[in-house]
């Protein structure tokens, strides 16, 4: 005789349950060990990892412009001026490219980009701001003044 | 260098009008028809203040070389690719002809609209950039563009939870996204035309 007992311990929140904890699964495929396996584990992981997601949607926007900042103060500090020197002449002559597309600019348009760094250094002489140095020799990418391309 | 001092003006040959930084700004938010609908007597003003400054005839004469090799260089359809740095929906683009721009958000023209850019910031070649205040002359730069494809993003999910307080929230987020084929960029007038009041009538 089979004590029904023993069958009354095994607890199902539902026929849906299988499905419930499929969603959370799935999500979780990528983990390690029994975070990927156990549903109770796997669900804090899961949850740490959907919000860790929402955040950084944000995060990302602020990285990209940091990004962006950096190189552009890469490529105007090869020619002896510095980031807020350079984007304070811009927006006094008029200019208003963004962060995005000068460092567009300064990456694949080096040409276009020495013609901006120019038109700044006038304008910083001119209405004598600081931040100019001199064109430096160290801190040039080394073989770009002489880029032959072929003809 | 002194005449950059001046501005650039008279080699410009553009009206002082854009002298402050929020009516600068103003300039990317409203079409540049507006833009350029200059009140004549402001226009006249501006070419009267400049005939005073002194700009030397020697630096006026190499701003006159450049403009003639970059219009020769046009003129014999010399100049190679074009690529140029738009604004479009409140976003920039450096763009190229066969380019395909993805922009966000919620767009009206449908496939298969052929548009032209007009807000062109920067335009430029393998000799020559043309760099706009901020922006291009309209009409110097024709930008034709078509678009190829309206879609949704991934669905993004928002997730919320505060620890040990039983709030937990979820939500799912699908926002339209354009693509658009950048067709041709040509240069249609010469590089010193005087900026034009526009008279054509505009749909928009």
């Amino acid at each position: 005789m089979v004590s029904p007992t023993l069958a009354l311990f095994v607890r199902s929140k539902g026929p849906d349950e299988f499905w419930r904890k499929r969603r959370i699964f799935k999500l979780a495929a990528h983990f390690r060990g029994r975070k990927r396996n156990c549903y109770s584990i796997a669900v804090r992981y899961v949850h740490r990892a959907l919000v860790y997601a929402t955040k950084g949607r944000k995060l990302k926007k602020m990285d990209m412009a940091e990004l962006w900042s950096r190189r552009v103060q890469a490529g105007c500090e090869q020619y002896g001026i510095t980031l807020d020197t350079f984007k304070d002449t811009l927006t006094r002559n008029n200019i208003l490219l963004n962060k995005k597309s000068l460092s567009d600019l300064a990456i694949w348009e080096p040409k276009s980009f020495e013609t901006l760094v120019k038109l700044s250094r006038e304008r910083a002489v001119v209405d004598s701001l600081p931040g100019l140095t001199e064109r430096s020799v160290m801190n040039q990418v080394y073989g770009l003044a002489n880029l032959k391309l072929d003809k | 260098m002194e005449f950059l001092a001046k501005g650039l003006l008279s080699v410009a040959r553009q009206p002082r009008l854009i002298n402050n930084l929020s009516q600068t700004f103003r300039a990317l938010s409203i079409t540049p028809r507006l833009l350029q609908q200059q009140k004549q007597s402001l226009v006249k003003n501006a070419a009267l203040a400049n005939k005073n400054d002194k700009v030397s005839e020697v630096e006026q004469k190499e701003c006159q070389d450049v403009f003639n090799k970059v219009n020769t260089q046009l003129a014999e359809r010399k100049e190679g690719r074009l690529f140029a740095i738009v604004h479009l929906c409140g976003k920039q683009f450096k763009v190229t002809a066969g380019d395909i721009i993805l922009v966000e958000g919620y767009w009206p023209p449908t496939i298969g609209d052929e548009i032209r850019l007009e807000k062109v910031l920067l335009a430029g070649a393998k000799d020559f950039t043309l760099i706009g205040r901020p922006l291009l002359p309209q009409g110097l730069v024709n930008i034709k563009a078509t678009i190829i494809e309206k879609t949704l993003t991934h669905t993004k999910t928002h997730f919320k939870k505060k620890r040990r307080k039983q709030f937990m929230r979820i939500n799912f987020q699908r926002s339209p996204n354009t693509m658009i084929r950048i067709n041709t960029i040509e240069v249609e007038r010469k590089v010193d035309d005087p900026a034009q009041v526009i008279s054509e009538p505009r749909i928009f």
